[in-house]
């Protein structure tokens, strides 16, 4: 598989976000792509420091609140140590990351809460998964392998709301990891 | 917590998925990003790829610790490992293995040039969590033990070199369902190697050369370790790069003396293991296949037994080899007719006629060969006489022999001359002449023989 079509650069990363931020109302977190980015199959990885050592863990889909908190549907018994970091009052990252371009930004935050998971976030779940599914296929991955990584059990959902304090570029490339300054 | 065994996790990571990575600074802030490379070290350790100065790499450098997720590709079980940072490895084994493997990764999703690896950072692995969730029942095991255990049966069982090599890789196809393969033996000057052994190519190659650190077989005769990626990169193939390589290497003039490399046009799993003997590297087993991802940690072991039992075996060889000490009487003089066979004495090629036959060691052994038929009339010969002959510039222990005069007789048969070779007993062997020659030694200009 060669270039793959809609790739991005860091450096791309950076104008499209000045030039978002330009018109855009002071309190948003995020620019209107990013906010897209984060809501439509991305891969979303989380991670948070618990009794003293890292952990990591992952997300099943991500909505966009009006408030501006990004509330993250996740696997309560999958995330026990990241869910704990929280719990614990510690801070958390979260990288969302989309395919096929490999378009990926991160958070930080030290403003997030963990909760139920409702109703209301099923079908944003089941339209998410599928989406990435789409996306992880045009990379050369089967759906079946998409939807064995992403599988989980709906009886054991949780949420985490964040909101961004600190925003960085993360795709791949010349400039990877720069912070998207407020 | 499940007890220390990343043995048990090694096609989590083979890399069918990213997996996840997170580290702390010293403050406590979190980093999370995807890395394309977890890779199995040993039982206690993995490596990270380390490509950029960034965060992650700041915080794995101030707190040395991080934690990543892991993902086997056909149970869907998730794993997560704590580790603790070692050390970065910049060149040896691990490195270039990773290396090789990253600029396959960059390549399958359009980033060519976008990973370099700058180093294989080592962890220690301190604890390892099966991550809840749903999975799927393991696979069938392959059976790869009684397939290696069939193959080094067949290894066993050859009775001379030859059998041996051009056996091996039919093995490998019988026993592993690998259609394309080959053997490249490590050259006297110990900075190429030299293919003796082909199978399931359009055309056989043998006699190609690649140079030490080029593509997957350079790099693992040059670090002796296996390399095995699942999807190739042109900065792995072997292509126009081959062609260079030997005009580098001393031949008088371009491309009539290059011998073409047979492998695959689109391979897009490759792995190459060293054949290694006591006294150091023998020479290299290739296999390749237009699937992605088609050789994994298990076919690595598989493949690395049989490739030892194969050097084994290339060792015994030799060994009896030179307990034997035989000559043969001569026989009548030939007429001297025909074709024209000339000698260049700078890369000592051989040319029928205006045929490239093959140059170095192999052609002045041939020309070795006809000039004593010339003037003694024989016919028979010892490798003994061969490694004792000054003239033929041959290192002090010519190990290779051997692989020589089968690389030679494969390409007199090859380019159908009226010259051929063949074994005639345990360390003799005998030229066949079909028609007459006139013997031309390029650079002294004296016509006929010499």
């Amino acid at each position: 598989m060669q270039s793959s079509p809609g790739t991005v650069t860091p450096l791309e990363d950076i104008a499209a976000w000045q030039s978002q931020r330009s018109g855009q109302d002071p309190r948003a977190r995020l620019t209107p792509d990013l906010v897209a980015l984060a809501q439509n199959g991305a891969t979303i990885l989380l991670g948070a420091q618990l009794d003293g050592r890292p952990t990591v863990g992952f997300g099943v889909c991500c909505r966009a609140l009006p408030d501006g908190y990004l509330r993250i549907i996740l696997s309560r018994s999958a995330n026990a140590g990241v869910l704990a970091a929280i719990a614990a009052g510690g801070r958390l990252a979260a990288t969302f990351t989309g395919a096929p371009s490999h378009r990926a930004f991160q958070v930080k935050t030290s403003r997030c809460r963990v909760g139920a998971a409702t109703q209301d976030d099923r079908p944003e779940i089941e339209r998410q998964a599928n989406l990435f599914y789409d996306g992880l296929s045009e990379i050369g991955f089967t759906r079946d392998l998409a939807a064995g990584w992403l599988a989980l059990d709906m009886a054991d959902l949780a949420s985490v709301e964040l909101l961004p304090e600190r925003v960085f570029t993360q795709t791949p490339g010349p400039g990877a990891g720069a912070e998207l300054p407020r | 917590m499940t007890p220390l065994a990343v043995d048990g996790l090694r096609r989590s990571m083979e890399g069918v998925f990213a997996s996840m990575l997170a580290t702390c600074d010293a403050e406590g802030t979190p980093n999370v990003s995807m890395i394309s490379q977890v890779h199995y070290v040993d039982s206690q350790h993995v490596a990270l790829s380390y490509q950029f100065f960034n965060k992650t790499r700041a915080n794995v450098m101030q707190t040395r610790m991080a934690s990543v997720q892991i993902t086997d590709p056909s149970t869907f079980l998730h794993h997560r490992l704590d580790l603790d940072y070692v050390d970065t490895r910049t060149s040896g084994p691990i490195f270039e293995t990773m290396k090789a493997k990253l600029a396959g990764i960059a390549s399958h999703h359009g980033m060519d040039g976008v990973f370099r690896l700058l180093g294989a950072d080592i962890f220690r692995v301190v604890r390892i969590e099966a991550v809840p969730g749903p999975t799927l029942p393991p696979s069938e095991p392959r059976r790869l033990l009684a397939s290696t255990r069939l193959a080094c049966a067949e290894l066993a069982a050859a009775q001379d070199l030859e059998t041996l090599l051009d056996g091996s890789l039919r093995w490998l196809d019988v026993h592993y369902g690998i259609r394309t393969a080959m053997i490249l033996m490590l050259d006297e000057d110990r900075e190429h190697l030299f293919t003796v052994a082909t199978r399931g190519y359009a055309r056989s190659g043998v006699g190609s050369e690649v140079a030490l650190g080029e593509g997957v077989i350079g790099v693992a005769a040059r670090e002796s370790t296996p390399i095995r990626i699942g999807h190739v990169t042109r900065e792995y193939r072997y292509g126009s790069a081959i062609t260079e390589t030997a005009r580098q290497a001393g031949l008088v003039s371009g491309d009539a003396q290059t011998i073409r490399f047979p492998g695959l046009s689109a391979p897009r799993s490759q792995m190459a293991l060293p054949i290694r003997g006591t006294d150091g590297l023998l020479g290299v087993l290739f296999v390749e296949d237009e699937e992605a991802m088609r050789f994994d940690h298990e076919d690595e072991d598989a493949l690395a037994i049989f490739a030892d039992h194969l050097a084994a075996r290339i060792a015994l060889f030799r060994r009896e080899e030179a307990d034997e000490m035989e000559e043969a009487a001569p026989d009548p003089l030939p007429e001297q007719t025909g074709q024209t066979l000339r000698f260049h004495p700078l890369d000592q090629s051989v040319f029928l006629d205006n045929d490239y036959i093959i140059k170095g060691v192999a052609g002045a052994i041939l020309w070795r060969l006809v000039r004593e038929h010339r003037a003694t009339g024989r016919t028979e010969f010892t490798t003994r006489e061969l490694r004792l002959d000054a003239g033929l510039r041959l290192p002090a222990h010519a190990e290779n022999l051997d692989a020589r005069l089968i690389l030679l007789r494969k390409r007199l048969e090859e380019r159908r001359t009226c010259l051929s070779i063949e074994r005639s007993g345990r360390g003799r062997f005998r030229l066949h002449l079909a028609c007459g020659l006139t013997l031309v030694e390029a650079d002294s200009d004296t016509g006929g023989s010499p």
